[in-house]
Formats: structure tokens, sequence, C-alpha cells
């Protein structure tokens, strides 16, 4: 599995680097969006704190978002909607490799070239601006390691889910789409969540929008204190990967049933 | 010999929304969608064995590719029995996987933007391929598909044959012995489809492989396939040998006739009528049909009565027995 796991990436690195200039375009859109959110709370920031955040919190917050959500994304669903529609799923049926592995591959690749390229960028901006760096703890970063894991594993099954209804509907992107929109709030990624109302906070606790992102975040940034809160936010991201690794194969299992095998 | 391939009284239906036409329609099939059964295959029965080359023939929609995708494991069976290379194919897995090619003319598996040698790589990795074995098999598919110069050019800039040639590599490199080829000529120009069919024929030859065609272009048929399969409107009409098709079908026989005779004593269409139908006349050429039971005695009688330079009996082109066969076949449908 490793050998084959080696080609897929091998290949989706050399596909990218076909198209160089869109590499770029997309990591600017993965700097962009913390980035203005960040502009926008500094400003009002200002020199005090909003609930608690103050300017410099903010900068390390934004920082950590750019990193994980980068580390965490998942486009699969735009992937298994065409795969579907346009029948390119049904070689990769034929093949004695499940579709997902492929998928998996491509997240890997895309991952470890967007997430190692921010890693740098941070560093570099850390080397001038001291308020981004983040206090020395090789425990809390192993921790996050796992969070981030955690975090990218359900948000795959998320993603490859809700790609999977294209069997079914052809607005399966309509409807990451709108789980998109819902997570910029959720999330935390246009603000901490500490900032939204409580009932808000409250609902993207108890969903599985935290432990998408703003959880692994606050576990970077130092936000999540005590072993107890540690325990019950990798409780909750457990919990919620398993009820949507439970969705992905019910989904997978009757979709591919109904599957029409477009062409022909 | 034991079948490699059973289906048994297989079949397919699909449910397919319908709408009325206009925003009418559209607003009540959002909230009240009906849904209407479309039989795409029908009670299907046949057997293949090992090394056998047979066509699945029949219009567009008549449910040839949907037989094939059940017989590759991508389509689930509503109804009926289906055993493939000792599996069912819908739960063999990756086994069942391993033993079955599939190339489809109008979805292709190469990388678009990268050379074919790196799906080839690519494939070499999901098939657990040895690096011997893949040396020695792509070697032995390049020469035989006359591949060389364009492995390491990027696929999107190769044209439809070589496209389809790689495409063919691609899926051999794990040496299948069952192939599954949906179109593999549709869109290629003359020459492309014939090195096609030549390599599918040598590949048979040497390895022993049974292949599954599904073809629009009689060429293919006739070129390849000891057999044939037909279908139409999800039903098997006939499974047997093209000639035996052609003798049950076609109940004439065409009698091509060059005439002999100078300008005073030219033949007249009228003359020819006496024999047979004239199907066509241009003076010294001519075809006749005749009954098929006739032929035999239409010419001997022929030649006794005209100036024959040269006669031979044909049977009629394939394109029109096949459109005859389909052609009875629906009436016996309604």
């Amino acid at each position: 599995m490793i050998r084959r796991y080696a080609a897929l990436i091998r290949n989706a690195w050399l596909v990218d680097l076909q198209y160089r200039a869109s590499i770029v375009l997309w990591l600017l859109w993965g700097v962009t969006e913390p980035a203005i959110a960040l502009g926008i709370w500094w400003a009002i920031a200002g020199d005090g704190s909003v609930a608690g955040y103050a300017r410099a919190d903010f900068a390390r917050y934004f920082f950590a978002v750019m990193l994980i959500n980068q580390l965490t994304i998942a486009w699969d669903s735009w992937y298994l909607d065409r795969w579907i529609r346009d029948g390119e799923l049904n070689f990769r049926l034929a093949r004695p490799l499940h579709p997902a592995h492929e998928a998996v591959a491509e997240n890997l690749a895309y991952k470890a070239r967007t997430a190692s390229v921010i890693l740098v960028v941070w560093l570099v901006v850390a080397v001038a601006w001291p308020a981004v760096r983040l206090p020395f703890a090789p425990g809390r970063w192993a921790i996050t390691a796992v969070a981030v894991v955690l975090a990218a594993a359900m948000r795959f099954f998320i993603s490859f889910t809700t790609g999977l209804l294209a069997f079914w509907t052809t607005r399966a992107t309509a409807i990451m789409e709108l789980h998109a929109g819902v997570s910029l709030f959720l999330a935390g990624r246009i603000a901490p969540l500490a900032l939204l109302p409580p009932a808000v906070a409250g609902i993207a606790g108890v969903l599985w929008f935290r432990s998408m992102l703003a959880f692994p975040v606050d576990l970077l940034t130092g936000t999540v204190q005590g072993t107890d809160a540690i325990l019950r936010g990798l409780g909750g991201q457990i919990v919620w990967l398993g009820v949507w690794i439970l969705a992905y194969r019910v989904a997978w299992s009757r979709g591919i049933r109904k599957y029409g095998a477009v062409g022909g | 010999m034991s079948s490699i391939v059973t289906a048994e009284r297989l079949s397919k239906t699909f449910q397919v929304k319908v709408r009325d036409p206009g925003l009418r329609g559209a607003l009540r099939a959002l909230f009240r969608p009906h849904y209407r059964d479309v039989l795409a295959v029908r009670d299907v029965t046949f057997g293949i064995d090992p090394g056998e080359i047979v066509a699945f023939l029949g219009p567009n929609g008549a449910g040839k590719t949907t037989t094939l995708k059940m017989l590759a494991g991508l389509l689930y069976p509503t109804g009926g029995r289906v055993e493939v290379a000792g599996f069912i194919p819908w739960t063999g897995g990756p086994a069942f996987k391993r033993r079955i090619a599939l190339v489809l003319g109008n979805r292709q598996q190469l990388v678009w933007d990268l050379p074919p040698e790196e799906t080839f790589l690519l494939n070499r990795a999901i098939y657990d391929v040895g690096d011997g074995d893949y040396r020695e098999r792509l070697a032995e598919l390049v020469a035989l598909l006359e591949l060389g110069d364009v492995l390491q050019k990027p696929v999107r800039q190769l044209s439809l044959g070589e496209r389809m040639k790689c495409e063919l590599v691609a899926s051999l490199l794990h040496r299948p012995p069952l192939l599954f080829l949906d179109e593999p000529t549709l869109g290629l120009d003359v020459t492309a489809q014939d090195a096609i069919r030549r390599f599918l024929i040598e590949y048979r030859d040497r390895h022993g492989a049974t292949v599954l065609l599904t073809s629009h272009y009689m060429q293919d048929v006739t070129a390849l396939a000891s057999r044939v399969l037909m279908i139409n409107r999800g039903r098997l009409l006939y499974d047997g040998a093209l000639e035996a098709l052609v003798a049950r079908i076609a109940r004439t026989k065409r009698i091509e006739l060059v005439l002999g005779g100078g300008d005073g004593n030219r033949v007249t269409a009228e003359a020819l009528a006496a024999f047979g139908e004239v199907k066509s006349f241009h003076f010294p050429n001519a075809v006749l049909e005749v009954r098929r039971e006739d032929a035999p005695t239409m010419s001997a009688r022929l030649l006794a009565a005209l100036p024959v330079a040269d006669l031979s009996i044909e049977d009629p082109p394939i394109e029109e027995v096949i459109r005859l066969a389909f052609a009875r076949g629906g009436e016996e449908d309604e």
C-alpha cells in the first residue's frame, strides 16, 4: 500500500508542476481570507482587547488558522461530483484500489505542499514580528498534531461523503458550498469562537464545526488549557469522526448500488 | 471447456426521473417526483469460453454497455446471476479486478497532463506488477502497438489513436485474462482502427485472453469476433457466429456479374430482371438479388444464357443484415 500511495502522490505532484501558477493562486487564496480577518480584528482591537483577545492574540490565532486550515481542508466533494457525473468513476471502480485511497493520496500531496509553504512563511514572519511567535511547547505541539490529523480525517470524510451525494443529486457541490459558508463562522475561520454569541458558539461545539478547525487552532495557540478541556476536545473530534465515517459508509454502499455508470 | 463468463437471466432496471417540460414541470418534479423504470437489460443469458473474442452488437441504448459494466462489476444487477473468472463481479473485490481490464473508448484513465508512462508507473504500483514483469510487458505492448516515441509526450499532445493505444497498454500491464472493451475504436481513423484490431487478435493469440467488446463499427465485428451477441432494447436477440446470423436473417444472396459481349449484343436490364431483382446495373457490372436457395441454379442459368465474364455469389452487406435483424427483433418486441 505504501508503494501505491507513493505512486499516487508522485503523480499528484507531477501534475502540480504542470500548473505552477495555479499553486500560487491557491496559496494566495489560503492566505488572503485569514489575513483579511486579521486586519479587521486588528483594527477593532486597537490598543485594548476584544473578549480577551489583544492584537498579538489575533495575530497568533489567524496564523494558526492559516496553517491548520490548509492542513485539514479537503476538496474531495468537487472531485467526487465530477467522477460520478462524468463517468470518471468507471475506471477507478475497475481497479483493485478503492477510489478513496486516491482521494486520500491527493489530500496528502496537497497538504504537504501548501502547508509546508505556509509554515515557512510563518517562520519568516515570526523572525521579524514577535507577535506571531508561539511559546516553545513540544508537548502541546504533539497533541495539536493529533488533533490536526483527526480534523483532517473528519473534513475528508465530510467532503467525500457530500461528494457522494452526486449519486442522487446534481447539487452535491452546492451543498458543500453551503457547508463551507456555515463553517466560515462556526469553525472559527473569520473569528475565534469565543467572540461569537454564546448560543452560536454552543452550536459550533455540539456539532462538528469546532472539531474541524477551531479546536486544533486553540490547542496550538494555547487557548485551550487543562487536561479536561483537551480530552473533551479530542473526544468530540473522535465522536464526530466516527459519525462521518459511518455516514460515508452508508452513502458509499447505497450510492454505488444506485450508480448508473454514465456513458453508453 | 468451462465458461469464463456466465450470465443467467441477467437484468438491470434503472429508475429515471421523468418530468414535464417547462417551469411548471420542473416545479412539479421538485415536489412530487415521478419515476419510470427503464429496463436496460432483460433476462440475458449466455456463456463465454476462454480465448473467445465476442462482440456485443446493438444500436445506442440497446443495453450492451450496461451488460459489459455489470460483467466488470461496475453496475449492480437488479436480477439474475453472473459469474466472471470464478467471481461474482459485484463482490469480487481486488482479486477479481486483477483478473480483468476495462477499457472505455470515451472515458480515459491516462493522466491528461503527464506523459502516458506516468500512468503506466501508477498502474504498476496499483496492480503490484514486479519490476521485471513491468519492463518485459511494457516492451512487448509498445512493440505490438508501435508506440516507441510517444511515451514521453504529455497525453494532451497525443492523437486520439495514440491515446487509445496507450490506454490499452495501461490496462494490460497486469496481464488480465479477461478484457472488456467498450467502443475501443470510437472516433479513430481507419489506420488506427486497424492497428487496434490487429493488436487485439495478436494479444489474444499470444496470451489466450478472452475479449468482450462493444462496437458500432461493423468492421470491428467482422475482423475480430468469432461470435456476436446481438442486443436490442435490453434483450438478447442472437448469440452465435456472424456467418450463421447472416444465413438466418438474410433470405437472399447477391450474384455479382461482370458481363462480356460487345456493343452489338449488350445485355439489358430487362434481360437481367428475368433472373432476379436488379440491385445495380452499370455495364459491364451488375448485381442481382435472388432467393438464397435459388442462388446456385440461377448462377448456372445466367452462365448459360448471357455472356458472363465473371460471376460471384455474396451475402448481402453485413450492415443490411444487422439492420434487418434489429427491425425483426423490434417487431417481435412490440
